[in-house]
């Protein structure tokens, strides 16, 4: 049984990128609130996986597999939804990945590399809201939860696709809650600073980060909850006036960020 | 009603605001998420009746007639609020005092005043309880402000410098102190009203303009409230996050 206070009863929610780490602490966070959750991505196992712990928690769980990067699959991924879930009300845009920009110069990165930064970081966010926002225009509600990264609100060295796509991302929310106010559907993105998503992942992964940092204000990496309980809240009918924001949830990193975390100057008051 | 992970029960709330409109609207969802809540106001008849609405949520509500200006009251009544209930989880700083005339025609006394309301008393209150909460380790500090912090609109040059002061002492506070546990975070309120606006000249030019094409009603802030004074929101610190009806978002 659904374990929480159901907020989320009787809503359908398609989450990209759910077989792992922030997507998938999202699927399960919302299946606690009762929600029926859609897994988007292109790993067959890690998404079977996902909705097979939704299932265990109650809700419905469906795992349709989905490269997000191609229009024919997200289209058919939402028709599948509908069809076979009846609705949907949710769609979190949260499958991202970083790849062909390791700290190599700007004349090195390919074509190829620049495309599947821009497709799967940003145009596949695209495709999804493409697919889904005329069902939520004609049923008069809708949630849309894109999931950005810091990268997209200041620079990063060397971070020249995922960081550019993020911000269109940003943005790309703001242009949909100011167009889609009035229809009853709310746009908000979610900037996470670095959050450990390790013990999550299937198989061990060479992201694995320590506990502790002394460079993000807070002291130490997020965990997945920190952004799936967000989503959550973004879900849910109670922010149904909240739209058009960015949260990030960072540990405090960006409303610093231009002295170094530890700098503490004192400087005492000169009168004349 | 909130998720359930969002569940405020045993936990201490402050909300330092006027009785009319903050105090009773923080409060309200403040306590139905859970919390026992102190409630402080200058208008000591209006803040008994505030009270009595808060109360209503079935939580402990405590009520202290406070000028937040005043440091000296401050630290008074959040001894009081400690005395009481023997921690503060949440602080909620909610004074607003609201002045819209031309820059020229703003007199000294009147800057004064909106800085002293809007900002000081923010000062005020986040050196007395934060004291208390560096004590606990632990803390979420609220500063419910305006979109007008990070806006400019015609005659409002006292209200914004004092509404942009507060969220840049939420930025800094919250660098200062995010080592200990206490998270500092302000929410930015659009065009709200308790009322329908429709009708009144100006209200109609900007009522035209706002993507939702209505005001916000200030029971619309609780949800993100009670999210932010949440336990899940340790890692969300230093940020000004807007119930605005997307306000903020356009062109
Ligand atoms: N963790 C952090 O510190 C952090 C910080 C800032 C932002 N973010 C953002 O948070 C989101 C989730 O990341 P994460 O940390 O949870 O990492 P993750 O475990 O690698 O999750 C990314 C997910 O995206 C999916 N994906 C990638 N390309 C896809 C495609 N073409 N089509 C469909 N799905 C695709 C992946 O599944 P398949 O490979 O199976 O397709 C994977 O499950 C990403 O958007 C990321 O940019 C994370």
């Amino acid at each position: 049984m659904a374990t929480g206070n159901g907020t989320l009863q009787g809503k359908v929610a398609i989450i990209t990128g759910g077989g792992t780490g922030l997507g998938k602490m999202t699927a399960l966070l919302m299946a606690k609130e009762g929600a029926d959750i859609v897994v988007a991505a292109r790993r067959v196992g890690a998404i079977e996986q996902t909705a097979k712990e939704v299932r265990d928690i109650g809700p419905r769980a469906l795992a349709i597999p989905t490269d997000v990067t191609d229009p024919a699959q997200v289209n058919n991924l939402v028709k599948r939804t509908l069809a076979e879930m009846g609705g949907l009300d949710i769609l979190v845009n949260n499958a991202g990945i970083v790849r062909g920009q390791e700290r190599r110069p700007l004349w090195e990165v390919t074509d190829e590399d620049w495309r599947i930064g821009i497709d799967t970081n940003l145009s596949g966010a695209f495709y999804c809201c493409r697919a889904a926002i005329k069902h939520f225009v004609d049923q008069g509600h809708g949630k849309i939860i894109n999931v950005a990264s810091g990268n997209g609100v200041r620079g990063a060295r060397g971070d020249f696709m995922y960081g550019t796509a993020k911000a269109g991302l940003i943005n790309f929310t703001r242009v949909l809650a100011t167009t889609f106010a009035q229809e009853n559907i709310q746009v908000n993105c979610i900037a996470p600073g670095f959050i450990n998503v390790f013990n999550l992942q299937p198989e061990p992964s060479t992201r694995e980060r320590p506990g502790t940092s002394p460079f993000i204000p807070v002291g130490r990496f997020g965990v997945p909850e920190d952004i799936g309980h967000l989503a959550l809240f973004l879900a849910s009918d109670a922010s149904n006036y909240i739209t058009g924001v960015l949260f990030a949830n960072d540990g405090g990193g960006l409303a610093g960020g231009i002295a170094p975390t530890g700098y503490a100057p004192v400087i005492a008051m000169e009168e004349d | 009603m909130v998720a359930k992970d969002f569940n405020l029960g045993g936990k201490i709330a402050l909300v330092a605001g006027d009785s009319k409109y903050w105090s009773k609207y923080a409060g309200a969802a403040l306590a139905e998420a859970g919390a026992d809540v102190a409630i402080t106001a200058r208008n000591t008849k209006r803040l008994e009746e505030t009270a009595e609405e808060v109360r209503r949520q079935g939580q402990k509500i405590l009520a202290i007639s406070t000028d937040t200006t005043d440091a000296a009251q401050v630290q008074k009544m959040v001894d009081q609020v400690v005395t009481e209930f023997g921690r503060i989880d949440i602080l909620v700083n909610a004074n607003e005092l609201l002045l819209a005339k031309p820059f020229l025609e703003t007199t000294e006394a009147e800057w004064r005043r909106v800085l002293d309301t809007n900002l000081n008393s923010a000062f005020n209150c986040c050196q007395a309880v934060g004291r208390q909460m560096l004590k606990q380790e632990r803390g979420r500090i609220i500063n419910l402000i305006s979109c007008l912090a990070e806006r400019g609109v015609e005659n409002f040059s006292a209200y914004c410098a004092a509404m942009g002061g507060v969220l840049q002492l939420t930025r800094a506070l919250n660098i200062e102190w995010a080592r200990h546990g206490i998270t500092v975070n302000a929410i930015g309120t659009g065009w709200m009203s308790e009322t329908d606006q429709t009708g009144a000249p100006q209200e109609e030019l900007l009522l035209k303009y706002i993507p939702l094409k209505r005001y916000g009603h200030p029971g619309e802030v609780g949800s993100l409230l009670v999210y932010l004074a949440s336990d899940t929101t340790d890692f969300l610190t230093g940020q000004f996050l807007y119930v605005d009806g997307a306000a903020m978002s356009h062109l």
